[in-house]
């Protein structure tokens, strides 16, 4: 927790920004709704959209075709040190933001934010069955900003691959896998219970010492009394004198304290979500099966190569898919081997909620042109604008900050000269939190 | 979407399905080999080669037309692929296979073919894999039908670092080209013929040292033809567009190192001539048109990009006669597409080989 501790430090050093008004042909709000006119910033925040809105004086004014939000990549390790991200022994309650490598891939950072990459989901711990805790972080090029962290706890992420450590893991560890994961929430869900009983123990305890003890208060010479009549009798039959037993020596034994466990429970409880990155169709099935019980569980699936016989299920179960819509065989060909490019558009035509991952640290900077390639395979225009914005945002529950450009929200911003999912469209601006970070 | 193909003539049915002695297709925007756009073009097939293209064009009355709401454009041709070949394509004990030919690998009905055609790919050379020192002479097929363009192509030669092997000879770049050299010296046979001119070589370059030997030995013999790789070569590109060589680059992957994209926009820019090619087996043919888009978003020029994917490639391979444009008398090898063939947003529609219908269309 160093780093976060360091960010609140130089939150003081931030420059007080000034107005930014940014005018564009097309405003895209969010997914399905659009406007035009003009975006107001204020102090990071956006604080006026539409045709509306005039320049108040000293505003700086820039201008483009089309202004949306920053692209937040649902899956990725940028910025992460790299040693972290392949931790083979993290665990639940392990943060990625402990492994955070300031000086690390500046450039990818760099790169992928001028692609529009404006927040990112980092996870730590890959090698690992359970990665730990993810991050929202924003993809501030020195992540010195305030607020560099959108979402401390986003999730916990696991990762049930093809592969481990260069090694080849076969269905039947795939499958063990999946039940150990499920093992870890109903292990959570029980810490939880424990806790709950013992503080429900405690209170009961606590309510009937201070019975007992008002109950003495009250009559005490009575009890002294009685206490040496006792000590009497004991002794003239030669016997040991026993003290009268209390609630007090009974006190409810305390459950060890366990982080892991505390962590896990939040995931089971749906405080946060759960990502697995899971490919084949058995350890997908079995995974759908270990977790149809647990009904809060927010459950995210990350990769999901062969995830199309699911879709449907995936739907009613409300369950987001993260995909990172690459031509297969490219990079991590086990997992990716016959990973099909309509996977994105038959999930969201069953009603899947669709997100864009890069899946690796270095591929971020492309996601809008896998979001289009995912589009010329089927995928709806507005699904996959949504699966590049909102979608994660809603999922990482940080949409009250970041995803559309709406009043009130923090000014993460895109001033771009074409469509989005056009090949030649650049960034003519970025801007994160109200300033323009990027200007080309 | 196929429902934006009307057919108005009465051959209805028949016009998307079995191949018409005449037939015409009207889209929206037809794109040509230089970059250009016709608005409402029209592709007048004969016979199975195009016999007009242009926005005038009228086939005699009675000719069937397909009306298409979206784009029309050559195949593409990947300039350098190993489909169908899987391990077949590399001979681990021998470094020197001159006389081998690849067509002899050529699986006409393998699941690679039918994906390329997916993708738009409608002419492919199956090279030799960069493994082998002299690998074998390339062919050039069509993705379906099993047409052979080319059976005999270019020589395909590597100076790539994996073709150096520690338990095989040559194991090292002194000992490859000395071979090379000496193989050169020959009167007859394939390395005469390239030494002549007669024939074109294919040269596996990746590294910036690899591409820079593989010039030097090239233009020492005065070979033409092509390099394969140049993912550095970009501070080479004045060398390598005075040697009149040719580059095959890609695939390029998502997060590809940024100075292979640089490379490919600096090659265009000193006026190397560019041809996209695919990787090994296994990688998929939309990495064509992904690396295409990927160096567009680096600064490459669209229209070069797209020559690259069609008419550039189709000179590199040496079958320029046959396909890669849309001009007449070319075999009439089209894909219809929803949008822009470069924008990765447009899905492949129907494609035809030959004026027949080999993928999509009626569904």
């Amino acid at each position: 927790m160093i780093v976060c501790l360091g960010l609140i430090a130089l939150s003081s050093l931030a420059q007080e920004s000034t107005a930014l008004f940014v005018r564009a042909d097309r405003i895209l709000v969010q997914p399905g709704e659009e406007t035009t006119g003009a975006v107001l910033i204020e102090n990071g925040i956006i604080v006026a959209v539409g045709p509306g809105v005039a320049a108040p004086e000293g505003a700086r004014e820039i201008s483009g075709a089309v202004v949306c939000a920053g692209y937040l990549d649902a899956w990725s390790s940028l910025g992460v040190e790299p040693a972290s991200v392949r931790d083979g022994k993290t665990s639940p309650a392990t943060s990625v933001l402990d492994g955070l490598d300031l000086f690390s891939n500046d450039h990818l950072r760099l790169d992928s934010l001028e692609s529009g990459v404006t927040a990112l989901r980092i996870q730590s711990g890959v090698e690992a069955e359970v990665g730990g805790l993810s991050a929202v972080v924003r993809n501030d090029p020195g992540q010195d900003g305030p607020g560099a962290v959108l979402m401390e706890d986003a999730c916990v992420a696991a990762t049930i691959g093809v592969t481990r450590n260069g090694k080849t893991v076969d269905v039947f560890d795939r499958v063990d896998e999946v039940d150990d994961i499920a093992d870890l929430v109903e292990a959570g869900l029980a810490y939880r219970e424990s806790w709950l009983d013992y503080e429900e123990k405690l209170a009961e305890w606590e309510k009937e010492i201070a019975e007992k003890e008002e109950e003495l208060e009250k009559d005490f010479k009575k009890a002294k009394k009685k206490r040496d009549e006792d000590i009497e009798e004991a002794e003239e039959k030669g016997k040991e004198h026993k003290e009268k037993k209390y609630k007090e020596d009974k006190k409810p034994k305390r459950p060890r304290t366990d982080t892991d466990k505390e962590t896990m429970a939040r995931v089971g409880s749906g405080e946060i979500p759960l990502v697995v990155e899971v490919h084949r169709y058995p350890e997908i099935r079995e995974l759908l099966d270990r977790t149809e019980s647990f009904d809060r569980l927010r459950l995210i699936l990350a990769g999901a190569t062969e995830a199309k016989p699911f879709a449907d299920e995936l739907a009613m179960r409300r369950i987001p898919v993260i995909v990172w819509p690459t031509p297969m065989g490219v990079t991590r060909p086990d997992e990716f081997r016959m990973h099909d490019l309509e996977l994105a558009a038959t999930l969201d035509d069953a009603g899947v909620q669709v997100l864009f991952g890069s899946g690796g640290h270095g591929a971020a900077r492309d996601l809008p042109a896998l979001a289009a390639l995912a589009v010329g395979h089927g995928l709806d225009r507005t699904a996959a604008f949504e699966a590049l914005t909102l979608g994660p945002a809603r999922s990482f529950d940080v949409a009250q900050r970041i995803g559309s450009v709406e009043r009130g929200k923090d000014a993460d911003l895109l001033v771009l000269d074409g469509d989005p999912l056009d090949v030649a469209t650049r960034a003519r601006f970025v801007i994160l939190r109200g300033e323009v970070v990027v200007e080309r | 979407m196929i429902t934006t193909l009307l057919v108005s003539s009465l051959a209805l049915s028949g016009a998307a399905v079995a191949p018409q002695p005449s037939f015409a297709v009207r889209a929206a925007a037809v794109h040509l080999a230089d970059g250009t756009t016709l608005e409402d073009g029209v592709l007048w097939v004969e016979n199975g080669t195009i016999r007009a293209v242009g926005r005038g064009v009228e086939p005699p009355a009675g000719t069937p037309f397909i009306e298409h709401d979206g784009a029309l454009s050559a195949g593409i041709v990947a300039a350098h692929t190993h489909m169908g070949g899987g391990d077949g394509l590399q001979d681990s004990t021998r470094a020197f296979l001159p006389e081998a030919r690849v067509l002899h690998a050529f699986e006409p009905k393998h699941s690679d073919f039918e994906r390329a055609l997916a993708a738009g790919i409608t002419t492919a050379v199956l090279a030799p894999r960069e493994t082998n020192v002299a690998g074998g002479r390339i062919a050039v097929v069509k993705t379906s039908g099993g047409t052979v363009l080319e059976r005999d192509g270019h020589l395909h030669l590597s100076l790539h670092t994996t073709a150096l092997w520690g338990w095989r000879e040559p194991t090292s770049w002194p000992g490859a080209l000395a071979h090379l050299e000496r193989r050169l010296e020959e009167r007859e046979g394939p390395f005469a013929e390239i030494a002549s001119g007669e024939r074109s070589v294919i040269i596996e370059a990746w590294d910036r040292h690899e591409v820079s030997r593989a010039l030097e030995f090239a233009t020492s013999h005065g070979l033409r033809g092509a390099l394969r790789g140049g993912h550095r070569a970009g501070e080479l590109a004045r060398r390598v567009r005075s040697s009149g060589l040719s580059m095959i680059v890609g695939p390029f992957a998502p997060g590809e190192d940024r100075e292979h994209l640089r490379s490919v926009v600096a090659l265009a820019e000193a006026g190397v001539p560019l041809a996209f090619g695919l990787d090994a087996p296994a990688s998929d043919p939309e990495a064509l048109r992904l690396s295409a888009a990927l160096c567009v978003r680096e600064g490459l020029e669209p229209q070069t990009a797209w020559r690259a994917l069609t008419s550039t490639a189709a000179q590199v391979a040496g079958v320029a006669d046959r396909v890669g444009s849309l001009e007449r008398g070319l075999d009439a090898d089209f894909v219809l597409w929803s949008g822009p063939p470069l924008e990765l947003t447009s899905r492949v529609e129907a494609v035809y080989i030959g004026g027949e219908l080999v993928f999509g269309g009626a569904r």
